[in-house]
């Protein structure tokens, strides 16, 4: 029960924080271009610091050099390659796997 | 898509555009599965009740802050504590949130609150960069629908398939890594512009530099870091039709 009412808390402000700004700023009137011009950068640094939190760092530790690093950068350069996220899937997974069975 | 009658209610005009934003979405379901299935795995060995475990699926939808949550459980944080750490690690979604408030401006108001409980990372990412493709907004919000509710129900059935079967993926497979690959497969393909990669840049060092801080809060302050100074960067370069900031992934419909 506990643990029920713990997630049943975190899905509501959860769900909250979803839906602030689509209801606070979803008025047919244009934002500022200012704002604007902030808010198209939204996705690429909310995915960047995500990356670099789970690729470099490990539960808040230096992650060390290895398979990890070389395996995400080959799903780089295929991704400024292919410019598909298909693509950049399979080459990382792909890439990953190598590495590990190499004994990485 | 030769239907004219309509199918469960919905059009075949409908069918097409949900279509559509699945394909746009497709690349990334692997990884939601697997992620999923990881969840449900630690869910299984915390001794969790399955069908707690479930609901946290289809109720959060957001698996970093879930399985926050279980670790928390297992070391005996107070609940109080799980809690906010699940919002903090969340706290990135006001951001979506804030920037697809004009893409769905023009939808009724039981559309708005329903896909924003879906609005993961990825669906949130893919409505930000293809909503252009779509002006009209009754097409452009079953483009939505369509990329964002089947991820969803992929992350459902990857953690129920966990929590039933229990840890299945051997450790050495080390399957943490569908984490940053999945959120490279859809960041990278559409990255350009020298704002967006200043943002890159700058949120990247700043969750280096500020590790040390509790509850993934240097996510947060990465993200917002990255946000303010990339915002101050002139895009020179900008083509006239794109203007998400993210150019538009050709390759993610096949």
């Amino acid at each position: 029960m506990r643990t029920f009412l713990i997630f049943l808390a975190a899905a509501i402000g959860t769900y909250a924080i979803r839906v602030s700004g689509i209801v606070m700023f979803g008025g047919e009137r244009r934002l500022p271009e200012r704002v604007e011009r902030s808010l198209r950068l939204v996705g690429p640094a909310a995915l960047a610091a995500i990356v670099a939190n789970s690729l470099l760092l490990d539960e808040g530790e230096w992650r060390p050099l290895g398979a990890w690093h070389l395996a995400a950068l080959v799903a780089v350069g295929v991704a400024l390659w292919k410019r598909s996220s298909g693509w950049t899937m399979a080459a990382g997974a792909a890439a990953f796997a190598a590495l590990l069975l190499a004994g990485l | 898509m030769t239907l004219s009658r309509p199918t469960l209610g919905i059009a075949p005009r409908q069918w097409a555009d949900a279509w559509a934003g699945l394909k746009a979405i497709a690349p990334l379901m692997p990884g939601s599965a697997l992620f999923g299935l990881a969840f449900g795995a630690l869910v299984n060995i915390a001794g969790i009740n399955p069908w707690v475990g479930n609901f946290a699926s289809f109720s959060v939808v957001a698996g970093a802050s879930q399985i926050a949550i279980v670790e928390a459980i297992r070391t005996g944080a107070p609940a109080a504590i799980a809690v906010i750490t699940a919002l903090v690690i969340n706290a990135r979604f006001a951001l979506y949130s804030a920037a697809l408030a004009p893409v769905f401006a023009a939808f009724p108001m039981r559309w708005k609150l329903g896909l924003a409980h879906l609005m993961t990372d990825q669906a949130a990412v893919v409505a930000l960069q293809h909503h252009d493709d779509w002006p009209d907004p009754v097409r452009r919000r079953w483009f939505v629908v369509g990329g964002a509710l089947p991820f969803v129900a992929v992350w459902c059935v990857g953690g129920a398939a966990g929590i039933a079967l229990g840890p299945v993926i051997p450790e050495a497979w080390q399957i943490g890594f569908i984490v940053p690959l999945m959120f490279l497969a859809v960041m990278v393909p559409g990255l350009r512009g020298a704002p967006a990669l200043t943002a890159v840049g700058v949120a990247t060092v700043v969750v280096l530099a500020a590790h040390d801080l509790p509850y993934g809060l240097n996510v947060l302050a990465g993200a917002l870091a990255g946000i303010a100074v990339g915002s101050f960067v002139p895009d020179r370069g900008r083509h006239p039709d794109t203007d998400d900031g993210l150019a538009h992934d050709a390759g993610a419909g096949e």
